[in-house]
């Protein structure tokens, strides 16, 4: 995975509790040219998504103080600010179906982390633009 | 009887006065020949004997009519209430008659007769009905009956009782808004009803595993379903369901089933890890190691990527059972999907000895699939056929249209084969064939797996093995074409929703 030259580096915000999935997902998002930030607590990720110009936002939904449906509330319904950043929902979590049409008409990808791998992560956030 | 009496007394007297009367014209005639025209006594005698004999004709003549009217009115009324004859009116009971009182005493008897007659059949209409009821109230399964447009017509106390609803809330409703039941196949209630109607005179079906949720707490409830189709049935009933409670005994597979599954999802995270530190090793260690390290490496990978499938296997049965796996058919090439699982395999083989060789047809059309899960079909026999083959062997994958414009997909090895006897249990959950005891290890969940998505997609999966030369297994599924017509949509930008995660407008997998 060569860093992408003569282009700006996409900036991707990973709002995860995890330390090993998020050790991961640095390693091979920074290895592939992306500056990388981690968080591990929902409302300083909510936070940072509103006062900074993210490509893509990685949001996991079981995170402290407030949960990632709660994050996606705040940063995709009314009234939310308009952010260019894709959500993507990264989780293991088995939804309830009518959760999961909430977070369907919400983010712009959802990804079972268990299904990827990291490499896998990059190649699918390469293609998004 | 008194009327009876009295109606004899009154004949009595009538043959009294006429034979008074004959006796008085027979001494009228001979007091008129003597006296009046004083007559010859031979004269007289012979007017006698004339008035005699025509008093003996004209009187018999005048009062048998007067005799039998009560007869003949009696008669009458008899043929009045008579089913078998018609037009016949009533007697006319007013005119003075003989025996008068006899006949209205025994008309009256005879209308009451009728009317009992009547009753007694109106009774026995009303006590057919109250069999049915009855028959259909106390019988101990749930039974509901349907009309040709699905409305409700008829509900069982004990369909009320396990729907927790009241019969009247039930009844004229739409039998889809009262029950909402969901099927482990395609091959749903509504599908086979619809097809009934379209095709049959009656037709007869049963499901397993049929799930409603009923009542405030919408507790789960499951049972076997058996329905009726006639087609026109004089009483309007067009189908019948009865339902046979299993909540329990499904409802203790669904539990020892959804233990296995908690706790298998417990192993997805470290597996997870385990894949991305082994991936993060490769890369820093590419170039670094080689022989017998290297070797390690790609086992150790190998053996991960094995754990994630089998994860996937267990996760994706319990949701198979709990009807919960969702599919989301999309055009796709079909020979990238196999590609891209005989790629992730190659590792396996490669370890293994096992060479795999690809055949596809080039004018395959596109098939209307789920990805995930069609990858995860392939991936699972063809895990299996390098499993059973030895070092040096070949596993075949096939790929071709049948004359029925299905597309069939062939996987073929020449290893240990499948005992005849075991063949038919194949794809059942937990069966193993007895060649898996020995150093194989599997969970018997691919297949039946398998099984469930190829039948879920519209396809059929089969098997052919002889024990010592090897297992051929095949399933064939939709071309996009025929699929296109079910897709309301023709563009082929559907959100993917299946078990394994979504992306709008996208594909993970294209990459």
């Amino acid at each position: 995975m060569e860093p992408q030259q003569n282009q700006p580096r996409r900036k991707v915000l990973i709002i995860e509790d995890e330390y090993f999935i998020s050790e991961l997902y640095v390693r091979a998002l920074t290895r592939a040219g992306y500056d990388v930030t981690v968080e591990v607590d929902g409302q300083k990720g909510l936070e940072l998504a509103k006062t900074n110009q993210y490509d893509i936002i990685l949001l996991d939904l079981m995170i402290p103080t407030i949960t990632g449906m709660e994050v996606l509330r705040q940063l995709r319904g009314q009234g939310a600010p308009k952010l260019k950043a894709k959500i993507v929902i990264t989780t293991n979590l088995e939804q309830r179906e009518e959760l999961r049409a909430d977070i369907e008409a919400q983010a712009d990808a959802y990804l079972v982390k268990a299904e990827i791998t990291p490499r896998e992560l990059v190649n699918f956030l390469n293609t998004i633009k | 009887m008194d009327h009876l009496e009295r109606f004899v007394t009154q004949v009595k007297a009538q043959l009294f006065v006429m034979l008074l009367l004959n006796n008085v014209l027979v001494l009228a005639a001979w007091w008129v020949g003597q006296e009046v025209f004083a007559l010859d006594p031979l004269l007289v005698l012979a007017a006698m004997g004339a008035v005699a004999l025509l008093s003996l004709i004209l009187i018999p003549l005048l009062s048998a009519k007067f005799i039998t009217e009560p007869t003949r009115l009696i008669w009458q009324a008899i043929l009045h209430i008579s089913p078998d004859v018609a037009n016949v009116p009533a007697p006319d009971l007013s005119k003075p008659v003989l025996g008068r009182e006899l006949v209205t005493y025994l008309t009256s008897h005879i209308y009451q007769l009728a009317s009992v007659v009547d009753s007694l059949e109106t009774d026995s209409s009303q006590h057919a009905d109250l069999t049915k009821n009855f028959v259909a109230n106390s019988m101990p399964l749930p039974l509901m009956i349907l009309d040709k447009n699905q409305t409700i017509l008829f509900v069982n106390a004990a369909m009320c009782g396990y729907l927790e609803r009241e019969a009247g809330d039930i009844i004229g409703q739409n039998v889809y808004s009262v029950l909402d039941m969901s099927f482990s196949s395609p091959q749903t209630f509504d599908a086979w009803l619809e097809q009934a109607r379209a095709s049959e005179v009656s037709a007869s079906k049963s499901w397993e595993r049929v799930r409603i949720d009923v009542g405030d707490y919408r507790r789960r409830k499951q049972f076997d379903l058996a329905a009726h189709y006639s087609h026109d049935n004089p009483e309007g009933f067009e189908t019948m369901l009865i339902f046979f409670d299993h909540t329990e005994r499904y409802g203790q597979d669904d539990q020892a089933l959804s233990f296995v599954a908690l706790a298998v999802h417990e192993l997805r995270v470290p597996v997870t890890l385990l894949r991305g530190y082994i991936e993060a090793l490769e890369e820093e260690l590419e170039g670094k190691i080689d022989g017998e390290a290297a070797d390690f490496m790609r086992k150790m990978s190998a053996a991960a990527q094995s754990l994630s499938v089998f994860i996937n296997n267990m996760l994706n049965v319990a949701r198979v059972e709990n009807n919960q796996l969702v599919l989301k058919l999309r055009e796709e090439r079909w020979p990238d999907i196999i590609q891209t699982a005989v790629n992730d395999l190659s590792l396996r083989a490669k370890i293994q000895g096992v060479e795999v060789v690809t055949q596809i047809d080039r004018d395959l059309p596109t098939v209307g699939v789920d990805r995930v899960s069609m990858y995860e079909v392939i991936i699972n026999l063809l895990d299996n056929a390098i499993k059973y083959s030895s070092k040096g062997q070949k596993v075949i994958i096939r790929s071709q249209r049948t004359p029925d414009g299905m597309v069939e997909t062939i996987i073929e090895d020449n290893g240990v084969g499948i005992p005849a006897n075991v063949v038919p249990n194949l794809f059942e959950k937990f069966y193993r064939s007895h060649r898996s005891r020995g150093q194989v290890g599997g969970t018997g969940l691919g297949l039946y797996l398998c099984k469930s998505i190829v039948e879920a997609h519209g396809g059929k999966i089969w098997v052919r093995s002889q024990e010592g030369q090897g297992s051929t297994f095949g399933f064939t599924i939709l071309p996009y074409t025929s699929l296109a017509d079910e897709q309301k949509t023709g563009d082929n930008k559907d959100i993917i929703r299946g078990a394994h995660g979504w992306i709008k407008n996208h594909s993970l997998y294209s990459s």
